[in-house]
């Protein structure tokens, strides 16, 4: 059995206060509970504060580019579909710079988990605004408050194929250890959308900002009603953040319909094919 | 196009070797599409500037090409459909009134045109015959009787009205050595095949766009992983995610998909993944002419990606230097552990070349995989995926080992793995990275093949990539004048060690740079790694390749 101390590399250089630390912690609380330890998980970290993590988690890891953490994870994941592949990305890296590979790969259900950290704003470069920041946010770069309107993560997910997503708050641990672990045991692209306050940049988007808006869903809840997803995906709108399993269908992953990769044989581990004369009879 | 490939695929099986070459414009449907192939007793390097048969399907064919028609240049061509007022001895074919009385759509006077060819050329009917039924095999009996039919009229016809005018050009060997038909492009699939790559990601452009679809259709049979994701940035760090994990991995693209694949080369650097990239020119910038060829991506495949770390850049010059080239390639990118670039262009990727099997089976007999210092167990307990080496190169551990981990970091690191920013650190880093393109140049480095006398040629070319096929053609027809000329020809552009090169250029020789671009990038690469100043050049850059003529008309 592994423990948190397995996990834990360096001492996190977030501020004090910043819901990373309690997602970091979720992410390991998470691992330990599946019976991971270092050596049986592949984690993608894409760049930003969220990506920092990099150094404090111990994993089979690469710590990518802003924005291409999810065609790493995909490449990972192909090459060996038997490790579990977690993806620790942050809202401009994977909605911004990141947004094609974020669709694309809702659309193949990889069968990934993309761990978002969510609070609205580029903290790592000093907190200009993300694209989940809400039309007319003020920052460095948009003194005058943002013009686009924010993403709409869950629906965005929903409608390009995603079959798990999920919605957590930075400040109920508990809560996002266990949309972490539901995420990464779902067979297919696991969405985990995590509403978190930068206490340093975003002074909109804060706890008590949070605490008045988010709820979670009902035990009565249906996560298998697409358009009741649909429906709690855009209570964005009206700035309303439903916490919990939003949405879960089974279907085939990417890696089970890919030709080579269905039999118990990984990408890595199979033979070398040394059958070159079959392939020459077309050039005759 | 596949009329053109049929024919060179018939003159493969006669016993001869050939070379070819396609034009065709970006269209989907429609312009004009031209195909050239030509055939020899001995090797075939390239096109030539006149044309002994011409056949035309349209009056457009014989509107472009008459300018290289000779009185003793054949032309097969409808009467009924245009005339032709030059010296050529014509070869009228009542295409369209074969196509009316057996009911045949305007596609089967390929088949015709090639089966008067066969006659004409005194070529083997049925191993024509056998071609179409191995192209039509899987469209059933019928149709592959249907097409024959066409091509036994088209060959009648030519015995009944023009039987004195048929040369004995193409007839049928008795001894036929096993011979391929590739392009290119099959070349360096055929390649990563050879070289145990299991994964490829591509996004469609021409020209590399055959390799993706040539290992696609190969998947079943090879086992390898064929994946076309939605831009090419996605394609290449997925690529980086598959090599990660251990798996050998290759991308393919053309200039403006490798534009937006540099930000990750620069991550294959730092990280220390292997990659393979395919980089199939053509002219730009930007969309430039996709279905033309060009040398003009040169320096930007040197210099791609920010910072500063080892990358090696190799230029097959034709089928068989693809071959070993793209194999060798897999093995220098897991030996340094860094990105390795083939550059081709749409002149070698899409030519075909014929090719003895027995060069083949003997590279696949002689290859070996070699993967460095990429490993499923450490040597050392206390395992650091960036030691400090003397030779540059670290181990790499196969990710899922047991009571092992690391990360491949794109921040600067430390030996094991944690980003620094430390100044001592840094700089040990970026050394050893360094030191990695020293090892290479000493244990991997080939410098430049010599052809022709060096010593009794007054000329000497200077090139690299696919001019070498116009090039060796020219130098033929030099010595037919009586002109001797020598060659030096590159294939590992990038780096280079200087002091193997240098030697070649101090003779007092005429040496003349070639090269498909409008820069002299090579001549730049070559001052600037080697102090070497080149400065007669032989530079083409409207798309097409040289000829060979164009080339043999510098020197005299």
């Amino acid at each position: 059995m592994s423990t948190i101390a397995d996990f834990s590399g360096y001492t996190p250089t977030w501020c004090p206060g910043c819901g990373d630390w309690a997602i970091g912690m979720a992410i390991k609380s998470s691992f330990v509970q599946l019976g991971f330890d270092p050596s049986s998980v592949f984690v993608v970290f894409g760049l930003g504060c969220s990506g920092n993590m990099n150094d404090f988690l111990n994993a089979y890891a690469i710590h990518s580019l802003h924005g291409r953490a999810l065609p790493n994870a995909i490449g990972m994941k192909l090459a060996n579909h038997k490790m579990p592949v977690v993806a620790i990305v942050g809202d401009g890296d994977c909605y911004g710079e990141g947004g094609n590979h974020f669709l694309h790969a809702c659309r193949g259900n990889h069968d990934l988990t993309v761990i978002v950290h969510d609070n609205g704003v580029y903290g790592l470069t000093t907190g200009q605004v993300s694209p989940t920041a809400h039309k007319g946010a003020k920052s460095k770069s948009t003194p005058k408050g943002i013009i686009e309107i924010s993403t709409n993560p869950l629906a965005l997910a929903l409608t390009q194929g995603a079959t798990f997503i999920a919605q957590a708050f930075a400040g109920d641990l508990n809560h996002v250890t266990e949309m972490i672990k539901k995420g990464i045991a779902h067979k297919g692209f696991s969405l985990i959308n995590i509403l978190q306050p930068c206490v340093t940049y975003n002074k909109i988007n804060t706890y008590q900002y949070y605490l008045d808006r988010i709820y979670k869903l009902d035990a009565m809840y249906d996560p298998k009603n697409y358009n009741l997803a649909l429906e709690k995906a855009n209570e964005i709108l009206k700035e309303k953040f439903p916490l919990g399993l939003l949405y879960q269908v089974e279907k085939p992953a990417y890696h089970e319909q890919a030709l080579n990769l269905q039999d118990k044989q990984t990408l890595v581990g199979k033979s070398r094919f040394t059958d070159i004369k079959i392939l020459v009879d077309e050039f005759r | 196009m596949t009329s053109g490939l049929t024919f060179s695929k018939l003159a493969s099986r006669c016993g001869y070797q050939l070379f070819d070459y396609i034009q065709y414009p970006s269209l989907i449907r429609g312009g004009h599409n031209g195909f050239e192939s030509i055939f020899s007793e001995e090797i075939v390097h390239s096109l030539k500037k006149e044309i002994d048969y011409l056949v035309c399907l349209n009056k457009q064919t014989y509107e472009l090409n008459k300018s290289r028609l000779t009185s003793t240049s054949y032309i097969l061509y409808d009467e009924q459909e245009f005339k032709v007022e030059g010296p050529e001895i014509k070869i009228s074919i009542p295409f369209k009134k074969i196509l009316y009385d057996l009911k045949g759509e305007g596609v089967m006077k390929n088949i015709i045109a090639l089966g008067a060819s066969v006659a004409l050329l005194q070529a083997d009917l049925q191993t024509f015959f056998d071609i179409i039924s191995d192209q039509f095999a899987r469209k059933g009996k019928e149709i592959i009787v249907f097409n024959q039919r066409f091509a036994q009229i088209g060959y009648d016809y030519v015995l009944q009205n023009y039987a004195d005018k048929t040369k004995p050009l193409l007839i049928k060997k008795t001894q036929i050595p096993q011979q391929l038909v590739l392009t290119g492009n099959d070349a360096f699939a055929l390649g990563s095949i050879i070289a145990d790559c299991r994964f490829y990601a591509s996004y469609p452009m021409t020209p590399s766009s055959s390799v993706l679809t040539t290992l696609a259709s190969w998947q079943e049979k090879t086992g390898m992983l064929v994946r076309h994701p939605e831009d090419e940035i996605s394609v290449i760090n997925t690529a980086l995610g598959t090599s990660f994990a251990g798996v050998r991995s290759a991308v393919g693209t053309s200039g403006g998909g490798f534009a937006l694949m540099v930000e990750t080369v620069s991550l294959a650097g730092v990280s220390e993944i292997p990659i393979v990239i395919f980089l199939s020119q053509r002219p730009g910038p930007a969309t430039g002419m996709p279905t033309w060829t060009e040398q003009a991506d040169l320096l930007f495949a040197v210099n791609a990606g920010h910072g500063e770390f080892p990358k090696i850049v190799l230029a097959p010059g034709d089928v068989m230097e693809m071959i070993e080239l793209t194999a060798k390639a897999f093995n220098l990118a897991d030996i340094y552990q860094t990105p390795v670039i083939i550059l081709s262009d749409m002149a070698l990727s899409e030519a075909h070349k014929s090719l003895r099997e027995a060069e083949l089976n003997k590279l696949i007999a002689e290859y070996k995989v070699d993967r460095g210092k990429i490993r499923a167990n450490p040597t050392a307990k206390n395992y650091l995926r960036y030691s400090l080496s003397s030779d540059g190169i670290s181990e790499m551990l196969i990710p899922g080992l047991r009571n092992y981990y690391y990360q491949a970091n794109s921040y600067e690191h430390l030996e094991d793995g944690h980003t620094t920013e430390e100044a001592a650190a840094r700089t040990a880093q970026v050394d050893k990275r360094n030191k990695k393109k020293e090892t290479y140049l000493h244990q991997h480095f080939l410098g430049p093949k010599i052809y022709g006398d060096f010593n009794r040629a007054e000329t000497i070319f200077v090139s690299w990539g696919s001019t070498k096929g116009p090039i060796l053609e020219a130098m033929n027809m030099l010595k037919e004048q009586a002109t001797e000329s020598a060659f030096i020809h590159f294939t590992h552009l990038f780096p280079l060690l200087t002091g193997e090169i240098k030697p070649h250029f101090t003779a007092k020789k005429r040496f003349i740079l070639i090269e498909n671009n409008s820069q002299a990038q090579f001549g730049k690469l070559l001052q600037q790694e080697a102090g070497i100043d080149l400065s007669e050049r032989l530079l083409k850059y409207d798309g097409r390749p040289f000829s060979p003529e164009e080339i043999a008309q510098k020197v005299i």
